[in-house]
């Protein structure tokens, strides 16, 4: 049987190497030409529990994973229990018989049992999953011995044994079953987060700091293991309001400087936001986020922070807000916010979610592509950090130097000496509002919205559900035009109002990014398609939506 | 030699024990000079409050940032480029309330910064409420019975997080907080000044300090004596109380290295990122 989409599903439990599964799985496909989104569902746990992972691969584009699969390989009951029913027509559910007993649905394989022929049985099964889809799409004992060595380079006295075992046991019940055609070319894997460290690092970064929250963490860990071959200087402070404040001190003597966190870090980091504002810093602030308010829900995935990321800061200042819309948009539009902020001398946020930062797909980056920043440097005479100037941009200088530089998070005169003489302070302010007006306007002559299709309703989305109304276009085979604002501040009121109303499709409650196209640019929702459960959509499921929307 | 004072006009209070800072750092800036340490070269920043003030008043490059957070943002400058000698003045209620753990995690990772604490044992620019190093039965506006709380010793707290130079300094003595401070900037790694600093209008100490204050005659020999020294309340000793020789952050971080002044060419970054993205 040939299918157009395959999806593998894996799941178990926290430390059985269900990820690690999944991770193996994409880069089959990927090994194979063909395209790969991997999605990773887990809990906010080390041990136990219920963790699982979604490969959808084909060989066009697939830009999320699908619920329902045709391999699901469960490792445990729970998993067995909650993945039964996700199984596709003429689809294949794989069950540990040592785990399910009494009857059940599929084909049991005894892989814990078999796993005790080897040490650390319990953290092992999760290559069993591997040969299990090994026998699946055919794939011969030297390819998936290959594919181990590949793949977990550790412990291959026993891995690749094991893997043998369960192959033996699964290929009698599920050999060939699923013929994968090969595509083009293989093609790197990125996880959003990554695509964000590496875009930071084409762009040109110094310092990278951030404080561990899920789901930006994976930033600091892989700016944390490339900081030797990158050169960026990699910090992990006491807290989160330590972090913003060092990113803005190296920013204030050179360094491109970027940080990380999710709502509540970025929370924390306000005040400091604030004065990055006032004092005029360059920085980017990447805020992945989860579904709140408070703690929430940390290892999942939602949009309700928009205004949260609109309104960072209290006082007025200008400020970038940008969302990407797929995990390739992540690697340029982090290097481009580095480039914007030292344009401009003010901070940016980057929105993001959980399900693009920590969700992985087969990507084409050249490095190349990626703008880097080139600030406007002082160029003789007395130096005024806060000169005025008509575009409201001073320029810069750095130390060591043998002119006065002050940076200054009061109101300030242009050498950035405290002021409260009223014409001084609203010279200042007139400055800082004159150089937002040089914002709006570079940014009319810059790419600020993707519009995919032609023809059909029109749908409103932005950050990674972007990536699931694509592919729940393709799944349900309809035609629409899909607007997705890059940049949400400045906003491209430009670009946006000529596609009037429309279905909007987003990750929260209560709609606000609804709320958001209404308030700037009068565009009225047809209809808006909510999930806030913490889960990404689903593209078929959404197919049906939409097609009930239009 | 240049003008160390900016334009700005002092705002400081007739007889601020402010003044005796600002005397003794300008004073430690050309002790530095003739040791071969441009002005050039140091990065200052303040916190918000009385102390504060001193980032408008010295012609110095730097940051004015906000309370509690100057600590952090000379970190963040350290970090970037290690070559510049930074320093943050602090006050007491400024590091010791709202940037409490900028201060202990400084020491904690003996990062090459020197923090100048104005301890006036008091907020006097929000009008005279009690501070983490007030003495218990203060009255201010909120604590009109006085403080129930006991104070922080800045510096045991700084000798048990880990700096490598802790001295403390009185305001009214600028010669010898001048030697202190240059001292405390010359130092490889956390120096931390604790200054006695009256302030004239709400808590001030000035007789008190006049009695009390007694210069060490030498460096303790260890910390234990450091510590013994730093609690006496009968007499104040004042002084470099500890001076020790432990690995500098910056470069356990990143070796020798500096992120802005030595940044990988443009084309070895890409390559770099080029092999990352690589199937």
């Amino acid at each position: 049987m040939e299918t157009k989409i395959f999806t593998y599903l894996v799941g178990g439990k926290a430390g059985e190497g269900v990820k690690k599964a999944g991770s193996v799985a994409a880069h089959l496909f990927s090994g194979m030409g063909r395209r790969v989104f991997q999605m990773d569902d887990y809990q906010s746990l080390i041990r136990g529990g219920h963790n699982f992972s979604v490969v959808s691969t084909a060989v066009g584009d697939v830009t999320s994973h699908y619920e329902k699969a045709d391999l699901v390989v469960a490792l445990d009951k729970r998993s067995y229990q909650m993945h039964k029913g996700h199984v596709k027509e003429n689809g294949i559910l794989v069950y540990n018989s040592n785990a399910v007993r009494g009857e059940a649905e599929g084909i049991g394989i005894p892989l814990t049992k078999t796993a005790r022929r080897y040490p650390n049985p319990g953290m092992r099964i999760g290559v069993g999953a591997v040969a299990v889809l090994a026998a699946a799409v055919g794939l011969s004992k030297d390819e998936l011995k290959e594919l181990i060595e590949r793949e977990y380079r550790r412990d291959l006295e026993n891995n690749v044994p094991y893997a043998f075992d369960v192959y033996d046991l699964a290929y009698p019940e599920v050999g060939g079953r699923f013929k994968l055609e090969h595509g083009d070319k293989p093609r790197a894997i990125l996880s959003g987060n990554q695509a964000i460290a590496l875009g930071a690092a084409a762009g040109g970064l110094d310092a990278y700091f951030a404080y561990p929250m899920t789901p930006a963490s994976s930033i600091l860990h892989y700016f944390a293991a490339h900081a030797d071959d990158l050169k960026v200087a990699v910090v992990h402070p006491e807290n989160e309001i330590a972090v913003i404040n060092m990113a803005i001190g190296a920013a204030s003597v050179g360094a491109r400087a970027m940080l990380g966190s999710s709502g509540g870090g970025l929370a924390l980091m306000q005040e400091a936001f604030s004065m990055a504002g006032m004092a005029e810093v360059p920085l980017v602030c990447v805020l992945s986020s989860r579904p709140g308010p408070s703690t929430g829900v940390p290892t999942y995935t939602d949009q309700g922070d928009l205004y949260f990321a609109l309104y960072q800061g209290h006082g007025e200042f200008p400020r970038f807000v940008a969302s990407p819309g797929t995990i390739e948009e992540a690697f340029y539009l982090t290097a481009e916010l580095l480039d914007l902020v030292w344009r401009f001398q003010t901070p940016a946020i980057l929105v993001t979610e959980k399900h693009l930062s920590e969700s992985s797909m087969t990507v084409e980056i050249e490095p190349d592509k990626a703008r880097r920043p080139d600030p406007l440097m002082h160029s003789g005479g007395e130096y005024k950090r806060y000169l005025e100037t008509e575009d409201g941009i001073s320029p810069l200088l750095f130390p060591p130097s043998g002119q006065f530089i002050r940076w200054n998070s009061y109101e300030h005169d242009e050498a950035g000496i405290t002021t409260e003489v009223p014409e001084q302070i609203v010279r200042m302010r007139d400055k800082r509002n004159r150089k937002y007006e040089t914002m709006v306007e570079y940014m009319r002559s810059q790419h600020t919205v993707n519009v995919f299709g032609d023809g059909g309703p029109v749908i409103y989305t932005y950050g990674s559900t972007v990536m699931s109304v694509l592919e729940a276009l393709r799944a349900g085979d309809i035609r629409a035009t899909v607007v997705q604002p890059i940049y949400l501040e400045p906003f491209p009121l430009w670009e946006i109002e000529r596609y009037g109303d429309g279905i909007v499709v987003e990750l929260s409650s209560t709609g606000v990014f609804a709320r958001y196209l209404r308030e700037k640019a009068g565009i009225n929702a047809k209809a808006v398609i909510r999930r806030y459960d913490g889960r990404p959509f689903d593209p078929v499921e959404l197919a049906e939506q939409i097609k009930e929307a239009m | 030699m240049g003008e160390l004072i900016t334009y700005a006009e002092n705002t400081w209070c007739p007889g601020c024990g402010n003044f005796g800072i600002l005397k003794a750092f300008q004073e430690a800036v050309r002790r530095l000079e003739a040791e071969g340490i441009g002005r050039e070269k140091l990065f200052i920043s303040s916190g918000i409050g009385c102390h504060g003030k001193i980032a408008d008043y010295l012609k110095l490059n730097g940051f004015y940032s906000i309370h509690g957070r100057s600590m952090a943002t000379m970190e963040g400058a350290k970090i970037a480029n290690p070559d510049l000698k930074v320093i943050a003045f602090v006050g007491d209620g400024d590091a010791m309330g709202e940037g409490i753990a900028h201060m202990i995690f400084a020491a904690k990772r003996n990062i090459d910064i020197t923090v100048i604490m104005h301890d006036n044992r008091v907020y006097g620019l929000t009008t005279g409420q009690f501070t983490p190093t007030s003495v218990l039965g203060y009255k201010g506006p909120s604590t009109p019975k006085g403080s129930i709380e006991e104070p922080l010793n800045p510096l045991t707290m700084m000798l048990e997080a880990g700096a490598t130079f802790v001295a403390r300094g009185y305001s009214a003595k600028t010669d010898h907080l001048a030697d202190i401070i240059a001292q405390a900037i010359m130092h490889d790694g956390f120096s931390f000044v604790d200054v006695l600093q009256p302030c004239v209008i709400f808590f001030n100490m000035y007789e008190h300090y006049n009695e009390v204050v007694t210069p060490l005659e030498s460096v303790p020999a260890d910390r234990d004596e450091a510590v013994r020294l730093a609690r006496l309340e009968d007499r104040l000793p004042i002084g470099v109380f500890y001076k020790a020789e432990k690995p500098e952050y910056c470069r356990s971080l990143y070796g020798d290295w500096n992120p802005v002044a030595q940044r990988m060419p443009l084309e070895e970054r890409r390559a770099a990122v080029t092999r990352l993205v690589t199937p």
